[in-house]
This record gives C-alpha cells, sequence and structure tokens, in this order.
C-alpha cells in the first residue's frame, strides 16, 4: 500500500501568509493545490518536502475575471472543472475549455487547479516509478545525478512536460503573474517553461504562480487542440497540439502552433507556422506544414510511444487541427 | 503530531486524530471504519475511492485528511435512503447486472450520483465521460453505463415523491 512519507501541514489563510511561508521554508517546502501530482509523486517517494503549504483555503485565488478593455484574469487556484463550466470562458475562450476538459478524468479535474497543471511536474519513464523499482537503477539528473536513462549520453534531463493546458495557453498569448516574498513579476508563458526535465520551469525558490492573464484578443483567432493519448478518459498525452490563427489589419494570417507533451517544455512549429503564414490556409499548404513540422522535432524520447510512432502522429496533428481550423466560418 | 480534525462523514460529525500526512481513504476506512469506500491504485487513476465533497466527486487517496474540515462529506454508506432502502442507482445496479465482485461498485455509483445531483438528466455521452475515471476489473462498463441511465427515471420519481411529501 502505498503511503505518504511524513510531512508538517501548514493551511495559511492568506495570499500574504502563504509568500511569507514559502519564503521561510523555499528549500524543504512543496505548495499542495490540488494535490492530484504531487501527492501521487510523493506516494512514491520521487520528493519528500518536510512541509506542505497548503493553498486551499485561499478563495483569494479562485476567479475568473474579465477588465473593462476585454482582457481575461484567471487565478492560478481555480478549479478544472469549475474553469469548463465557467459562462465567460465558455463564451469568449472556448480553446482553453478544451485543453482544460482534455486533462484527465472528471474526478481529477474536480480536484485539480490551473495553476497546477501549468506547474505539474515533468515525467519519466525511468523516474515516475515506485522506489523498488528505481534502486535498480543508478540515480539520474533529476535527482542530482549526472546521467539520463531516458537518452543515455544526454547532458540534461529528458523528462517529459505534460501539461494539457501548457501548449493551448502558450498559442493564446497568456501572461502569468509570478509573486514571492515582497516581489511581483509578469512573465510570458511563451519564457515559462526550460527544455530541461530537471528544471522545467522559471519558478524561483519560494516564487508562486498567481495569475493567468489572457490578452483582450483572446477571441478574435479561430482555434484547436488535439490531444493523443492511449486511455482517452484519464492518461497522460502522448502528445498535444494547440493552434491558433490570427489575421492581422492587411488580412495576412498569424499561426502559432504548440506541441505539447513530447519534449521538456512545450514545442513552437516554427517551420510550420512559417508555411501557413506565408501561403495562407489551404489543402495544399496544410500538407506542406505537416511535412515541415516532421523535420524540427529534434530528439524524440520518453514516455508512452515509440519515437518512430511520435514522428507519424505529429504532422496527422498538425493536419487534423490545421483542417479543422480550415473548416471554422 | 497527530492534529484533531473535526469532520462532517454521512451528515455525522466525527472528531479524530489524525497525521497530516493521513488521506481521507485512510481516515474513512481505518479510523472511522466506513470501510464502503475501497483502497485500490492509490494514485488516482482508478476511481474505487470516490467521495463526495462539497457536492464534487473527488479522489479520497488523494486527498488529506486535514484539508477536509468544515467541508460536507458524503461516502457510499450516506446514500441509501433513511428506511435502509437502497438508493435508486444502486437499485438499478442490482437489476440491471452492473455488479460483478463489487469491488468497484461504490467508486462508480458515487460518481454516478455525483454526475445525476449536478445534472439529472445527462445523456450517454455525459455517463460515459464521468465514469471515464473509473476502472471496473471485471469488464462490466456497459452494464454500468447502463444502469446509470435506467436508474434517471427513478431518481426522477424519487425526488418528485420527496416534493410532495414536503
Amino acid at each position: 500500500m502505498l503511503r505518504l512519507p511524513k510531512f508538517k501541514h501548514l493551511k495559511p489563510a492568506s495570499l500574504k501568509e502563504t509568500l511569507d511561508a514559502f519564503d521561510e521554508n523555499c528549500q524543504k517546502a512543496q505548495v499542495l493545490a490540488g494535490g492530484t501530482d504531487l501527492l501521487v509523486n510523493m506516494k512514491h517517494c520521487l520528493y519528500k518536502p518536510d512541509v506542505i503549504i497548503s493553498l486551499n483555503s485561499l478563495s483569494e485565488l479562485s476567479y475568473i475575471t474579465e477588465a473593462p478593455d476585454g482582457s481575461i484574469q484567471i487565478g492560478a487556484g481555480t478549479n478544472l472543472t469549475d474553469l469548463t463550466e465557467n459562462p465567460l470562458i465558455l463564451k469568449k475562450v472556448p480553446a482553453l475549455k478544451e485543453a482544460a476538459s482534455a486533462v484527465a478524468s472528471w474526478h481529477i479535474r474536480n480536484m485539480a487547479t490551473l495553476g497546477g497543471n501549468l506547474c505539474l511536474n515533468t515525467r519519466c519513464w525511468y523516474f515516475n516509478q515506485s522506489v523498488s523499482w528505481r534502486k535498480t537503477r543508478e540515480i539520474c539528473y533529476r535527482l542530482g545525478g549526472n546521467l539520463c536513462h531516458a537518452l543515455p549520453g544526454s547532458k540534461r534531463c529528458h523528462a517529459i512536460n505534460s501539461s494539457d493546458t501548457a501548449p493551448m495557453l502558450m498559442a493564446l498569448d497568456a501572461v502569468l503573474v509570478l509573486k514571492k516574498k515582497g516581489h511581483e513579476r509578469q512573465l510570458p508563458i511563451q519564457q515559462f517553461y526550460r527544455d530541461n526535465g530537471a528544471a522545467p520551469n522559471m519558478l524561483d525558490p519560494g516564487e508562486l504562480l498567481t495569475e493567468i492573464q489572457l490578452p483582450k484578443t483572446v477571441n478574435t483567432g479561430k482555434t484547436a487542440f488535439i490531444k493523443m493519448s492511449k486511455r482517452k478518459g484519464i492518461d497522460f498525452a502522448a502528445g498535444t497540439l494547440a493552434a491558433c490563427l490570427k489575421k492581422n489589419s492587411n488580412d495576412k494570417v498569424f499561426l502559432r502552433l504548440v506541441l505539447g507533451s513530447m519534449h521538456s517544455a512545450p514545442l513552437f512549429l516554427k517551420k510550420a507556422e512559417q508555411v501557413i503564414n506565408e501561403s495562407g490556409l489551404t489543402k495544399g499548404s496544410i500538407e506542406a506544414a505537416a511535412t515541415s513540422a516532421r523535420t524540427e522535432l529534434g530528439t524524440l524520447t520518453n514516455l508512452f510511444t515509440s519515437a518512430g510512432y511520435k514522428r507519424e502522429l505529429v504532422p496527422a496533428l498538425v493536419k487534423r487541427a490545421l483542417t479543422s481550423i480550415m473548416n471554422q466560418k | 503530531m497527530k492534529q484533531i480534525l473535526s469532520l462532517n462523514v454521512n451528515g455525522d460529525d466525527y472528531q479524530i486524530a489524525a497525521y497530516p500526512s493521513q488521506t481521507l481513504l485512510d481516515v474513512l476506512r481505518d479510523d472511522l471504519r466506513l470501510t464502503g469506500t475501497k483502497r485500490s491504485c492509490g494514485t488516482g487513476t482508478c476511481g474505487m475511492c470516490t467521495v463526495i465533497i462539497d457536492k464534487k466527486a473527488v479522489l479520497s487517496c488523494l486527498t488529506l485528511a486535514v484539508e477536509c474540515e468544515g467541508k460536507t462529506i458524503t461516502t457510499i454508506e450516506g446514500i441509501s435512503n433513511p428506511d435502509g432502502t437502497l438508493h435508486p442507482i444502486q437499485k438499478s445496479f442490482v437489476e440491471n447486472g452492473a455488479v460483478q465482485c463489487g469491488f468497484c461498485s461504490p467508486g462508480i455509483i458515487m460518481t454516478a450520483k455525483a454526475l445525476l445531483d449536478k445534472n439529472p438528466s445527462p445523456d450517454e455521452k455525459d455517463i460515459k465521460e464521468a465514469l471515464a475515471g473509473t476502472i471496473c476489473r471485471c469488464t462490466g462498463h456497459f452494464k454500468t453505463v447502463e444502469a446509470v441511465q435506467k436508474a434517471v427515471p427513478n431518481i426522477h420519481k424519487e425526488s418528485g415523491n420527496d416534493s410532495e411529501e414536503k
């Protein structure tokens, strides 16, 4: 039976108290929101924080508002089910609803938060395993070792970013608000992830993601989101693709195409974007974009399917997403 | 160190001493002896430990007991009628053969109850989406979906009776 290791549980009553507590304990604490990722990893003893700082009593992190200029602010503690049912999100950002509904199962969405999904820890065949399983191998980059089992010879950790909402929010140009004691900064989500599985995001010690901001132009584009996973009801993705197509003032198209769950950070498919930006959205250009997407995948390793399958999967996802956008009115 | 927790389970108030590292499932089964809620994967993939907290179906194996103070918790023991007769969903599971070994039934029934409380007339897709987070190892998924569909009119009937009585 899987048991949680012992820890001290803090339940701060306000965001300020939370940031103070996190600052004081930043080396030995983890923050707990929905717990659907953290507690599973703790049960497998992937980490043993001395202190757990609970965000669950902080209602000030759970909100969805629209500013007068049309931009949308979402609290990082907003529950995923609440997000998928929010009238404002359904009306103005249906793409985010699609992505959030693709996360795991209904039960898990009832517990998980948007901030938690964005800060999801990276996953690996060789790391997300039981204690006894891991004991049979040398420690890897994730635990301070000097090798990567997923890609032997590599200079970094190749664990996978499995967030479903991150690629979509990257395509939608979201901005994240990060707070720590006495300091607040805004960071475009495109700069939030690092292509290093052992240090997957830009959060400083003691820093907390508190808000996700969507620009006022968020509902001006056509979007598509596709997730491919083995068991649709719950599994982490073998690949996700988020697309957002906008038109600028002189009627030229501008595409964002983000591939998720294949690398340590979501990846912009720049060559495929360029093909569409140059020649518009036609049947022919979609084929060309799909073919060029195949050439910019870099190293594919780790989790669920073989590299060969993924290389075939990406063009198929690109074709489906762009065709769906082309068919939208 | 253990903490004293006040929990409201199935309408009853309990005070128990528990470690922060104890999940709600541990407390329900080991301390309160409410063993209807089943312990299975422990990692959130099977849905057997589903309980309803504040109207939402959640996994008690991934919920800390200390986080549940001040919330309303309902387990499988708390859904039958006051006279001891089965809840319409339970009845439907029995009548439609949706139970084989029965281990997954509490989790699936609690999931179905949360769904029907929220959406009194779900279509097949809604039911399948809600039940997707549960696994029946005896292969009974068609029957469970069917049982939930057949429970829908009975729930309407019972809630109709309730309102007449009031």
